[in-house]
């Protein structure tokens, strides 16, 4: 019985829409995993040289142990992130003669082969021959591997257990991000050391390797605790995430004062804010702001400009990128109904570039105090806000008429590629390298910030110019409504 | 057969269903009428133990439905799409449902068959998964895989919905042909007030989760209905 759930389960998933339509996407896909997998199995083989180097006084092995409970804590969060509850599909098997426990055991034992729980080992095992076998025997180098696994394990039937508690309160996600970056401060200002408790305990593992039972019976307990629960709550209206009832967005009524636009634009506003996947996009939009702390501390990005001009690009740009990117797809489940009313396809996108203009600025805003380190930052943030604005979007919209699937707005977005085509990434192009493109003759003629005038005057243009670029845009979109529509009413 | 008893279910504080008694005798033929937002189809739910009554108990043939799972070895049911497995071809789904009762391929074949004329050559050998029907196509996918075992309890929720007429015609004469071939238990809630009188022998009317009228069938009962529900 459980091979059949599971090959359900594989022809659920090969028999998706999404797999069979995207074949490109699918190649895509494949060589991220590939590229991943490959970065993980070189790390895992060179990590035993490199913590000698990083590290010279310690050994290898206990550096790595001293960081592992680290390691486990930031992968229960972003587990909390990312990771996707197995509510499954058990509605059409519940009426069915097949025992309930079955069913759950069959939900939980699914959740074990998924990339969280498998990808870690392409790193510990290389490092466990390389580095704890030679220093400590086999035997106890399998013992801490399994006690590694048996870790993992428990952080996926726990992150099972608690993000259905959770899942209504996001803020506690969020405070337990800010508890393990906490305990990261704590121990870099010797207050308490997490990285020396973690090494007691790997270490004792390593000397006692009977040990490594202990994370087995937290696994098997963990298991316990999500089999009780769900035996107890087979009802689908339990088992999914407690959807929200409540009518949200009624006060952005007051946009309906401006207009059509501004109906379209509060129409657009409650659509991104009562839907998980709009919803969560820009959410992940907001960790694209935290981009400078990677480019700005470096020195010889400072220095140039080409990589600030990039990084200013995505900064300013995510949230319109990432929305963007699907327009008009959001409107799929109802663009009959947007073609049938009286809505003018000018005041339609119009409507989108009114929300685009004030969130990039908020953006750009929120970039300012980056300027505190050169105040170059500000004049290129400037330039690329206003390209953004002025190109960006008018590009955005140039491409959206190739996005002819259907988006299911209330799945998350996180590895979620269904509508994910690849005029995306194609759209992705003219948006970075452009720029950069309009910057290069400047430079060379040795006069960088002229450049970067340019890339803002060509911005503020496209803006100036917006109204004739939305009427472009709208009669673009005419030229190709029957497309959209007709893609949009396939499943 | 089966027995409601005090049962409610309230959704934020309103009250969907409220029935202190309902029982069903082994062979009879129970329709189920009621306007919109009635609770039929939250009542059909708790008897197949798919939401959590707020209070009270469904038996059937004396075991609670929540407490034990004997009853899904003898009932057959189908309320709407999430019911059917829609990504397997309809071939596969009734392999499924017939492997679960221990049925050959030969056995399918041949319950099959009084389904032929409702399939219309337009269900089997379609190469297509099931979520690519039709809705009244769905639907006629979803009633047969209830029959399929032979149950001795069968629930159905609007089965006539998003059917043709003569897919109407036909399903109201397959359902009388397994109520007097077969003896099946039936409970089926309608809104189609003429086809669930030819089928069902017992009416009752659901109105704001409470059970107004319960009666037997005769000449009299259509107009009795129809003047119930014209406001």
């Amino acid at each position: 019985m459980l091979l059949t759930l599971l090959s359900h389960q594989w022809k659920a998933n090969y028999r998706s829409s999404v797999f069979q339509k995207g074949l490109v996407l699918n190649i895509i896909m494949g060589l991220l995993i590939l590229y991943f997998g490959a970065i993980f199995l070189v790390l895992g083989l060179a990590l035993h040289k490199l913590l000698g180097k990083v590290v010279p006084g310690e050994s290898a092995v206990a550096v790595l142990n001293g960081v592992l409970l680290y390691y486990f804590l930031s992968d229960l969060f972003f587990r909390f992130l990312l990771q996707e509850l197995p509510v499954l599909a058990v509605q059409p098997y519940l009426h069915l003669p097949i025992p309930k426990s079955r069913l759950i055991h069959f939900v939980l034992l699914k959740s074990v082969p998924s990339v969280f729980n498998l990808i870690f080992l392409l790193i510990f095992v290389p490092f466990m021959v390389s580095a704890v076998v030679p220093a400590y025997g086999a035997g106890a180098a399998l013992a801490w591997l399994f006690a590694i696994i048996g870790l993992t394990f428990l952080n996926n039937f726990l992150l099972i257990y608690f993000k259905r508690q959770l899942s209504t309160k996001p803020i506690l996600t969020l405070l337990f991000g800010v508890a393990v970056a906490g305990l990261i401060l704590l121990d870099y200002l010797g207050v308490f050391s997490l990285y020396t408790l973690s090494q007691s305990v790997f270490g004792t593992v390593l000397q006692y390797p009977v040990l490594a039972m202990v994370p087995v019976l937290l696994v098997a307990g963990a298991y316990l605790l999500n089999y009780r629960f769900l035996k107890a709550h087979t009802y689908p209206e339990e088992l999914t995430v407690r959807q929200q009832t409540k009518v949200e967005g009624e006060r952005l009524a007051f946009l309906g004062r401006f207009g059509e636009l501004g109906k379209l634009i509060e129409l657009e506003l409650k659509l991104i804010w009562r839907h998980k996947r709009p919803k969560s996009l820009l959410t992940m939009s907001v960790f694209f702001l935290f981009y400078g702390l990677i480019f700005y501390r470096n020195e010889a990005y400072l220095d140039g400009f080409g990589m600030l001009i990039f990084v200013g690009i995505v900064m300013t740009g995510m949230p319109i990128f990432n929305y963007g990117q699907f327009v008009p797809s959001w409107q799929s489940n109802h663009f009959d109904a947007i073609l049938t009313r009286r809505i003018s396809p000018y005041q339609f996108y119009a409507a989108k570039f009114w929300i685009f203009v004030p969130v990039a600025t908020l953006a750009y805003m929120l970039t300012l105090p980056y300027g505190l380190i050169s105040y170059k930052i500000i004049l290129i943030n400037t330039a690329t806000l206003l390209y953004n604005i002025g190109v960006n979007v008018f590009i955005i919209f140039f491409f959206s008429v190739y996005n002819t699937t259907r988006l299911d707005l209330s799945k998350g977005s996180a590895f979620n590629w269904q509508g994910v085509g690849a005029s995306r990434f194609v759209m992705m192009l003219p948006m970075m390298v452009l720029p950069i493109l309009l910057y290069l003759p400047f430079k060379f003629l040795g006069v960088p910030f002229m450049g970067i005038a340019a890339i803002g005057l060509v911005g503020l243009s496209g803006f100036v110019l917006q109204k004739q670029l939305l009427q472009w845009s709208a009669g673009w979109f005419l030229k190709h409504k029957y497309k959209l529509a007709t893609g949009f009413r396939e499943q | 057969m089966l027995e409601v008893k005090n049962i409610e279910k309230i959704y934020s504080g309103k009250m969907a269903v409220n029935i202190p008694e309902l029982s069903l005798a082994a062979g009879e033929a129970v329709g189920l009428v009621g306007n919109n937002g009635a609770g039929k189809t939250t009542l059909f739910r708790m008897i197949l133990d798919l939401i959590r009554p707020s209070k009270g108990e469904v038996y059937s043939k004396g075991l609670n439905v929540a407490q034990s799972e004997d009853w899904k070895a003898y009932t057959g049911s189908h309320l709407d799409e999430g019911f059917l497995i829609d990504y397997l071809t309809a071939e596969e789904y009734f392999k499924f449902i017939g492997d679960l009762h221990g049925l050959s391929e030969g056995d399918i074949t041949e319950r099959l068959l009084p389904f032929m004329d409702l399939f219309n050559d337009e269900i089997l050998n379609q190469r297509k998964y099931i979520r690519d029907f039709s809705k009244g196509n769905q639907k006629k996918i979803g009633i047969a895989a209830a029959v399929l075992s032979n149950p001795e309890l069968l629930i159905l929720d609007e089965p006539f919905a998003n059917l043709d007429p003569s897919s109407q015609i036909r399903l109201k004469n397959l359902l009388r042909n397994l109520r007097t071939q077969k003896q099946m238990t039936m409970f089926i809630s309608s809104h189609d007030l003429s086809h669930v009188i030819e089928v069902c022998e017992r009416i009752m009317i659901l109105e704001k989760g409470q059970l107004v009228q319960d009666m037997q069938t005769n000449e009299n009962t259509l107009r009795e209905l129809e003047s119930y529900f014209t406001v």
